[in-house]
């Protein structure tokens, strides 16, 4: 109970400001890369007509996603945004479920690990907006339907990174939340697996998903 | 008669308890009957699938319940915990835990029973989709719960952070504003999701070759109608970590108040509006495969204009946090 809200920080100063890193982020934020790029490695390892296993795990994922994101956007961006959206999705599927193995912590529980991706996907999808239709007709678009609604349209797209970071993080720190309540005061008997198959594997997995398709359909609504 | 503190810190555990509990039992209450209404008539149209409907009821009644059961479970705390308070900062942390968790239980509590009663109409129309519709409403009903986990972060940051340090003076109202922002806040979107995911639900039943994009849809809507909780769950953040300085007049307490009350109430009627315009973008594409990028598109803008009510209580809530 006692781990609760409690950070790891390590505090450097720089010039008069004091830098903070969350080391317990920073750490779990590189076992998931390291874990995606030893699947990567053994994925395409013996690429072969006939697939092995994580082959075969590996082709579900990127035609997947391909898919999905062929059906939001057109063919030719697709293959431009689809890599981005793969690695999005594996990326937050596997911190979310790192959380699984006692004494790791989800990155994605530290809400800069969400508010920076939904950073990412934001100036990804208005680099595309104003690639697409150009500067001009981009920025008409916040003066519509009336000119002095621009204030609020800007604050609905700022409200966008807010809605869809800090959704992850609430849902992924309020599932971590319950399981170390409930394994408190049930002394870890019984119910903790059942709770991590729900709050982790499951809400884990949707919100994931939820995550990457909100991005591939900031991208769609600005570029369309 | 004067108290000390340690007795306004079980009045307000208790009085936080009962509130959380009381409040937290109105939604799931509601959802559950819901779907045994609807399971009582599916079952009636299609007596052979009694026992497949029986299941999905069960399991569709036990989600709506979570809500409740975090309301049970920050009420079990509130009642056992032994507070040590060195200011009444604490006490009113304590009771605004209680009204977070309560309001914020009734939205997805009403909201998850819409879904698993479409669940079980839907077996008796087609009894051959039963496990994508059991897959379907249980993905739509754990993702209606996020609210109600958001008003649950708030109440679990509210009880186990230290607010002794802090002014009493403008704190106090601070964290009831921040109680009511998350658990107001979670009311509406929690219905609306609920809406979303029964309409998706039951075109699956209506269209099974549809599946996959009406599931897709629907988890993009239900994502969309949870921005106002998400936008009373920034501001109750707000509130809870920014620091005020301390004052002697009641007014700034007030604002502070007011401006989590603003969001808190200003985000019901998107939620379940922005659910309402979510769930005829779900119903059509279930009708019309063909046209999944025109009707999804046409749903997220109508989506974006309901929600800017709720981004105009965004705006007058942070006014009164930063201006006044």
């Amino acid at each position: 109970m006692d781990e609760l809200g409690k950070v790891y920080q390590l505090i450097v100063p720089c010039f008069g400001h004091n830098m903070t890193f969350n080391l317990d982020a920073i750490a779990m934020t590189w076992i998931v890369f390291g874990v995606l790029i030893v699947f990567g490695f053994f994925a395409t390892r013996n690429k072969s007509l006939l697939p092995g296993p994580v082959q075969v795990l590996g082709e579900l994922f990127v035609s997947q996603l391909y898919g999905l994101t062929e059906d939001a956007l057109d063919k030719e961006k697709a293959e431009k945004y689809a890599p981005l959206v793969c690695a999005l999705f594996m990326f937050l599927l596997m911190s979310n479920w790192i959380g699984m193995i006692p004494h790791m912590h989800e990155p994605t529980k530290d809400l800069n690990t969400p508010l920076s991706l939904g950073l990412m996907g934001f100036v990804i999808a208005h680099y595309a907006g104003i690639k697409s239709k150009g500067f001009k007709a981009y920025v008409k678009e916040y003066f519509e339907p009336i000119f002095f609604m621009m204030p609020l349209n800007v604050i609905g797209e700022l409200a966008k990174i807010v809605s869809i970071s800090f959704r992850l993080f609430g849902n992924i720190m309020g599932g971590s939340i319950i399981i170390l309540v409930v394994s408190y005061l049930t002394f870890s008997v019984l119910l903790p697996p059942f709770l991590n198959a729900f709050f982790v594997i499951f809400v884990g997995a949707i919100q994931a998903f939820v995550f990457t398709m909100l991005t591939v359909v900031y991208i769609s609504v600005q570029v369309k | 008669m004067a108290y000390d503190i340690q007795t306004w810190i079980k009045v307000a555990a208790f009085t936080g308890a009962g509130l959380a509990m009381g409040l937290g039992a109105i939604g799931a209450a509601v959802g559950e009957g819901y779907t045994a209404a609807q399971a009582n008539a599916a079952i009636s149209r299609n007596t052979k699938a009694t026992g497949e409907i029986f299941k999905s009821m069960l399991v569709g009644q036990a989600i709506a319940e979570s809500a409740s059961i975090f309301a049970l479970v920050i009420a079990m705390i509130l009642l056992f915990s032994n507070f040590t308070a060195t200011s009444y900062v604490t006490v009113a942390a304590v009771f605004a835990a209680g009204l977070a968790m309560g309001f914020g239980a009734v939205g997805s509590g009403v909201g998850s029973g819409f879904p698993a009663g479409a669940a079980c109409t839907g077996m008796a129309r087609q009894p051959a989709m039963g496990g994508r519709l059991t897959t379907n409403m249980l993905i739509g009903s754990a993702v209606c719960q996020t609210p109600s986990i958001f008003a649950l972060v708030t109440a679990f940051i509210l009880l186990f952070s230290d607010f002794s340090m802090r002014p009493v003076s403008p704190t106090w109202a601070a964290l009831l504003g921040a109680g009511f922002a998350s658990g107001l806040g979670a009311i509406g979107s929690g219905i609306g999701g609920g809406v979303v995911a029964q309409n998706s639900c039951e075109g699956i039943a209506r269209q099974p070759s549809a599946v996959t994009p009406v599931t897709n849809i629907m988890l993009l809507g239900q994502a969309v109608t949870q921005t106002p909780a998400i936008l009373g769950l920034l501001v109750s953040f707000i509130l809870i970590f920014k620091s005020f300085e301390p004052t002697n007049s009641l007014a700034p307490s007030m604002a502070l108040l007011a401006s989590g009350l603003c969001i808190g109430i200003g985000a019901i009627g998107p939620g379940i509006g922005e659910g309402i315009a979510s769930s005829g973008g779900v119903k059509w594409v279930a009708r019309n495969e063909a046209h999944v990028g025109d009707i999804t598109r046409l749903m997220l803008v109508g989506m974006a204009v309901a929600e800017s009510t709720a981004i105009y209580s965004l705006v007058i809530a942070l006014v009164l946090v930063f201006v006044v």
